[in-house]
C-alpha cells in the first residue's frame, strides 16, 4: 500500500519560506495534482517526497513508512525511497541508450539478465516504445523521450509515481494526446500518482483531485469540479480560469440558500453563492466566469436566478468559435465575457446566473 | 536626405582588408618560420646553411637506424602514458570530488590542485630533486630509517610521477568545468531510481565527462612527449633517452651538431603530435550524445558523501603536501642554505651566498630583467597580436579566416624545443635575419608563437558571446570594420584580453624549452641560467633562481586576481 501523508511540512531556503505548514493526505491509487503558479511550492514538495529536496521540518510519510521526520531528524536517502519520479527535462542518461537507461535501476536492484529483459520489454511495450529499445536519447522526439522517461520509472515497479511537470516540453498538440494516455495508463497500473503542473486544464483533466498552492501553502484541496466550481478564493478563482472580479459591500446573507447580495460601487446589488456557514470577511470579491456572462442587446428579464448589469463594449476580440468581449461597467468595473451571440452597438446587457456567481475571500 | 546618402558605408573599404591580410601573413610568417627550416632541413644532405644540398631521405634512414633513437622513442612514448595515467586518474578525481560531492574543504583544495600550473615544470623538476632525487632529502632521511633506499626517482616510473602529478591539474581545469555545467537533474535522477551518491558520480557524472577525458588526455599525452624538464634532470644523468632530450644533445651537446638527423626526429616529433591532435579533433566532433535538452533552470547540487568526503579531503591535503608545498618548501630552504641535508639542522647551514651570486654578476641579474621584461611587455605586445588574430578570424569577412585560425591553432603541435630549433634555423637562412640573432626579440617571437593558440582559445568564447547585432549595428550606421572593432568590440573584450594577458604573462616567464637555442649572452632568461647551473652542479644558484621565479610569479598572479576583483564590472 502506498498512501502517502505529508503533515505540516515547511522549507525554508535562508529568510524565504519556500513551503508553509503544507499537509497532504493522497489515499491508495489516487491521482493527486499539485497546481500553482511558479514558486508556489509545488515541486518542492514534489522533491521533498522524492527525497531530493531537504524540507526544514514536518513529516513524510509512505506506505506507513517514514520518509522524513523533522521531529526525530530521520531523512530517507532518494535511493532508498522506490519512488518512480519523471523529471521535466525527462533527464534520460544521455550517454546511454534507452534499454541501457531501463536496465540501470534493475540492475542496481540486482535483477538478473533475463528477468531485466523481460522487465524493460514489458516497460517500453507499456509506453509503446518498443520499438526504439536500442536508440539514444538524442536521436528521440520529445514525445518520445518523455515515454522512455516514465518507462524508466515503470520498470522497477516503484510504490509512488512523482511527475514534474512532465508534459511541459510538448508541443500543444502533443501534450493533450499525452494528458489522455498518461491517465489511462495510470488507471491501468492503479499507481498512486502525485502530479505537478501549472496547467490548469491539465490538472482538471488528469486528477482525482487537485491541490492549488499559493506562497508556499496549500490554498485549496478538492475534487476537479470543486475547484472549478467552488474555488475556495480569489487566488484560487483567478489560477482556474475566472477572470473577472468586481468588489463590493455584502448587504445581507441568506443562510438557507446559501447566497448573499452584494451591492456594487454603482450601486447594482447582485447575488452570490456563499457556502460558508460565517459571514464573509470584508474585501471579498464577486466573481463570474467570462463563459458564463450571457450578452444581449436588450434587457433581458429580470428574475431571482439572475445577475444584470449593463456595460459599455471596449473590445471584441475574434477566438474562433467564441468572440472574447471587454466591458466596461462603470467605476473602473472590467468585466470580460465570451459568448457565441454577436452584439452590435457600443452597449450590452450583461447576464449571468446566481448559480455561477461566487463571493470568494480576497 | 544626404543622411541616408549609402557612401559613408563604404568608407575605405581596403583599410579593412589591409589590417586582415597583414594579420594574417604575420601568423603565416610567425608560424612557417620555425617549421619550415626543420621539415626543409630533414631533407637535406648537409647543414641548410651551406650551399648545393642534394635531396634525399637519408635522414630517416639514419634515425631509424640509431638504436639511441629507439631508446629514445620507446621510452617517450612508455613516458608519455604513464603520466597521462597517473595525470587523468588524479585529475578526473578532482573535478568530481571537488565539484560534484559536499566535501569539506573544497574551497582551498580546488585553489592549492591549480597551482602546479603557475609553477614552472623545471622548477618543480628541481624541487621534486632537492627532496625526492638520489641524494634529496626525504629520500636520505627515509633511508636512514628503512635502511635501504624506498624509490629512485631516476626512472621512468618516477619521472612519470611527477610529470603526471604535475600536469594533473591541467586534466581537473579541463573536466571541472565539464562536471560544474552537468545538469544535477541526471545525478538526481540516477538517486530517484536507487542509486546511492557514490553510485550516481560513477555511473553517471563520469561517463558524461568523457568528452572532456579524452580531450585532457591527450592533451597530457601530447605535454608528456614534448616536456624536456623531467627528463633533463632525471633522465639524463642515468643515461635515459627521451625524444627531447634526443633532440637537446644532438643539437647542443655534439661539437658538430647532425642537423639533418636533428631535422628528421623534430619532424617525426611534429608529425606524430600533428596526428594526435587531429584524433583529439575528430573525437570532439562526436561528442554530441553528451548534450541533453535542458528543462527549467537547474538547482545547483553536490551529491552528499558523508565520511567518505572527509577521507577525500585528507587525502588529497596529504598529496598537496607531498606533490607541491614540501617540495616548494625545499627548494626555498635550499636557496638559504649552503646545502640540504637531513643529517645537519639546516639553521647551521644558512647563508644568502646564492642570492649574492645572483645579484653580484650582470649576466644574472640580466636574465632576470630579461625574464620579466619578457613577460610583462613581450605578453601585452603578444596579447594584443593575438586580439587581432581572433577578431580577424572570427569577426571578419576576410576569404581566409578558416585557414587563419588553422595556422594560428597549429604551434600546439609545435614542442618548444623544435619551436627553438626552428627559430634558429629560420635565423640561418633568412637575410636581415641576424639583426634579431642573440636578441630577446627573437625570443619575444618564438615565446609569441607558442603563446598564439593558448590566448586564442581564451579569447574566441568571449567573441562567440559578443552577439553579431552589435557589430552589425555598428556596420549599419556607417561604422567600417576597423572602426567596430575598435570601438566595439575590443572594449567588450576587455575581461578576456585581460585574462590572455596572465596566461602569456605567466607562460612567457616559465618558458625556457623554446630558448635553449636561441639565448646568447645579453639575451638570457631565467630558465637558460637555471640550465647553466645545473649542468655546473650548482644546485644552491638553481634554488635561489627558482625561489625568485616563484615570487614573481605570486605576486604577479596576486594583483591579477586583485585586478580582476574590482574590475568585475569591465
Amino acid at each position: 500500500m502506498s498512501e502517502v501523508v505529508v503533515d505540516r511540512l515547511n522549507k525554508h531556503y535562508g529568510p524565504v519560506q519556500a513551503l508553509h505548514e503544507v499537509s497532504l493526505h493522497v489515499p491508495d491509487g489516487e491521482f493527486l495534482t499539485l497546481l500553482g503558479p511558479s514558486g508556489c511550492g509545488k515541486s518542492t514538495t514534489l522533491f521533498a517526497i522524492a527525497g531530493l529536496d531537504s524540507p526544514s521540518g514536518g513529516r513524510i510519510t509512505v506506505g506507513g513508512r517514514d520518509f522524513y521526520n523533522g521531529a526525530s531528524g530521520l531523512e530517507l536517502p532518494p535511493e532508498k525511497r522506490n519512488l518512480g519520479l519523471v523529471f521535466q527535462s525527462y533527464a534520460l542518461w544521455p550517454h546511454m541508450n534507452v534499454r541501457q537507461n531501463l536496465a540501470f535501476p534493475l540492475r542496481l536492484r540486482k535483477v538478473g539478465k533475463k528477468e531485466q529483459d523481460a522487465r524493460i520489454e514489458e516497460a517500453l511495450a507499456l509506453v509503446e516504445m518498443g520499438a526504439y529499445i536500442d536508440r539514444y536519447p538524442h536521436e528521440l522526439s520529445g514525445g518520445q523521450q518523455q515515454r522512455v522517461a516514465l518507462a524508466r520509472t515503470l520498470v522497477f515497479r516503484p510504490s509512488l509515481l512523482l511527475l514534474d511537470e512532465p508534459l511541459s516540453n510538448l508541443d500543444a498538440k502533443l501534450r493533450i494526446k499525452a494528458r489522455s494516455w498518461l491517465k489511462q495508463l495510470q488507471r491501468q497500473l492503479g499507481l498512486t500518482t502525485l502530479y505537478v503542473t501549472h496547467d490548469q486544464s491539465e490538472a482538471l483533466a488528469l486528477s482525482d483531485r487537485i491541490v492549488v498552492m499559493e506562497k508556499g501553502r496549500v490554498s485549496q484541496l478538492g475534487s476537479p469540479e470543486e475547484i472549478y466550481r467552488r474555488p475556495a478564493n480569489a487566488f484560487v478563482a483567478d489560477f482556474v480560469g475566472a477572470s473577472n472580479f468586481l468588489p463590493g459591500d455584502v448587504v445581507d446573507r441568506n443562510a438557507i440558500t446559501g447566497t448573499c447580495r452584494v451591492k456594487l460601487a454603482g450601486g447594482d446589488v447582485l447575488t452570490a453563492l456563499w457556502p460558508d456557514n460565517s459571514a464573509p470577511p470584508a474585501g471579498s470579491l464577486l466573481t463570474v466566469r467570462p463563459e458564463h456572462v450571457k450578452l444581449s442587446a436588450e434587457p433581458p428579464l429580470p428574475g431571482p436566478d439572475v445577475n444584470i448589469l449593463a456595460g459599455r463594449i471596449l473590445e471584441r476580440a475574434y477566438l474562433g468559435a467564441r468572440l472574447l468581449y471587454t466591458l466596461d461597467c462603470g467605476h473602473g468595473m472590467v468585466v470580460m465575457a465570451e459568448t457565441e451571440t454577436r452584439v452590435e452597438g457600443d452597449t450590452a446587457w450583461l447576464c449571468f446566473a446566481v448559480d455561477d456567481t461566487l463571493l470568494v475571500r480576497a | 536626405m544626404s543622411l541616408a546618402e549609402p557612401q559613408s558605408r563604404f568608407f575605405r573599404p581596403d583599410r579593412a582588408l589591409l589590417i586582415q591580410a597583414a594579420v594574417a601573413l604575420a601568423t603565416l610568417a610567425l608560424v612557417l618560420g620555425p617549421l619550415v627550416p626543420v621539415l626543409w632541413q630533414s631533407l637535406l644532405d648537409r647543414p641548410l646553411y651551406e650551399a648545393d644540398p642534394l635531396f634525399s631521405l637519408d635522414n630517416y634512414v639514419r634515425l631509424f637506424g640509431n638504436p639511441r633513437f629507439h631508446d629514445a622513442l620507446g621510452n617517450s612514448v612508455l613516458l608519455a602514458l604513464l603520466s597521462t595515467l597517473i595525470a587523468t586518474v588524479l585529475g578526473v578525481a578532482f573535478a568530481l570530488f571537488l565539484e560534484r560531492t559536499d566535501m569539506p574543504g573544497r574551497g582551498w583544495l580546488r585553489n592549492l590542485t591549480l597551482w602546479p600550473m603557475y609553477v614552472s615544470q623545471l622548477v618543480l623538476a628541481f624541487a621534486w630533486f632537492i627532496l625526492y632525487g638520489p641524494s634529496g632529502y626525504v629520500t636520505l632521511a627515509v633511508e636512514r630509517m628503512a635502511g635501504v633506499p624506498l624509490w629512485d626517482m631516476y626512472t621512468i616510473l618516477g619521472m612519470g610521477l611527477l610529470a603526471g602529478t604535475s600536469q594533473a591539474p591541467v586534466v581537473y581545469l579541463f573536466c571541472s568545468s565539464s562536471a560544474r555545467m552537468a545538469d544535477a537533474m541526471l545525478e538526481d535522477a540516477a538517486r530517484s531510481v536507487g542509486a546511492g551518491p557514490l553510485r550516481a558520480l560513477w555511473s553517471v557524472s563520469l561517463p558524461l565527462m568523457r568528452p572532456s577525458i579524452i580531450y585532457a588526455a591527450l592533451l597530457t599525452f601530447i605535454g608528456s612527449l614534448e616536456m624536456l624538464a623531467v627528463p633533463l634532470v632525471f633522465g639524463k644523468p642515468v643515461g635515459l633517452e627521451f625524444f627531447t632530450t634526443f633532440l637537446y644533445m644532438e643539437g647542443l651537446g655534439a661539437i658538430t651538431p647532425d642537423y639533418g638527423l636533428i631535422g628528421a626526429a623534430a619532424t617525426l616529433l611534429l608529425v606524430v603530435i600533428s596526428i594526435l591532435l587531429v584524433i583529439q579533433g575528430l573525437l570532439l566532433r562526436q561528442s554530441k550524445r553528451f548534450v541533453t535538452v535542458r528543462g527549467k533552470a537547474q538547482r545547483p547540487k553536490l551529491a552528499p558523501i558523508g565520511r567518505v568526503g572527509w577521507v577525500v579531503c585528507g587525502l588529497m591535503s596529504l598529496y598537496t603536501a607531498l606533490v607541491l608545498l614540501l617540495p616548494l618548501a625545499g627548494i626555498v630552504l635550499r636557496s638559504v642554505t649552503s646545502f640540504l641535508t637531513p643529517l645537519m639542522s639546516p639553521f647551521d647551514l644558512l647563508t644568502l651566498d646564492h642570492f649574492e651570486i645572483l645579484f653580484g654578476y650582470e649576466a644574472y641579474r640580466r636574465s632576470i630583467l630579461n625574464s620579466v621584461f619578457i613577460a610583462a611587455f613581450g605578453g601585452a605586445l603578444a596579447t594584443l597580436f593575438v586580439a587581432m588574430v581572433a577578431l580577424v578570424a572570427h569577426r571578419s569577412e576576410f576569404r581566409f579566416r578558416r585557414a587563419l585560425e588553422f595556422v594560428a591553432l597549429y604551434p600546439r603541435a609545435m614542442p618548444g624545443i623544435i619551436a627553438g630549433i626552428g627559430m634558429f634555423w629560420a635565423m640561418l637562412l633568412l637575410p636581415f635575419a641576424h639583426v634579431l640573432q642573440g636578441t630577446i626579440w627573437l625570443l619575444m617571437l618564438a615565446f609569441t608563437m607558442r603563446g598564439i593558440p593558448m590566448a586564442f582559445g581564451a579569447l574566441s568564447p568571449t567573441l562567440h558571446q559578443i552577439g553579431r547585432e552589435l557589430d552589425q549595428g555598428a556596420r549599419s550606421v556607417g561604422a567600417d570594420w576597423w572602426t567596430t572593432v575598435r570601438v566595439i568590440i575590443l572594449p567588450l573584450m576587455k575581461p578576456a584580453l585581460f585574462s590572455a594577458y596572465v596566461l602569456l604573462f605567466l607562460a612567457f616567464l616559465k618558458e625556457y624549452a623554446a630558448a635553449v637555442f636561441l639565448f646568447a649572452p645579453g639575451a638570457e632568461i631565467i630558465g637558460t641560467t637555471m640550465l647553466t647551473f645545473w649542468t655546473n652542479g650548482s644546485t644552491g644558484p638553481v634554488a635561489a633562481l627558482s625561489v625568485i621565479q616563484l615570487a614573481i610569479t605570486a605576486l604577479f598572479v596576486t594583483l591579477a586576481r586583485r585586478s580582476l576583483r574590482t574590475n568585475k564590472d569591465v
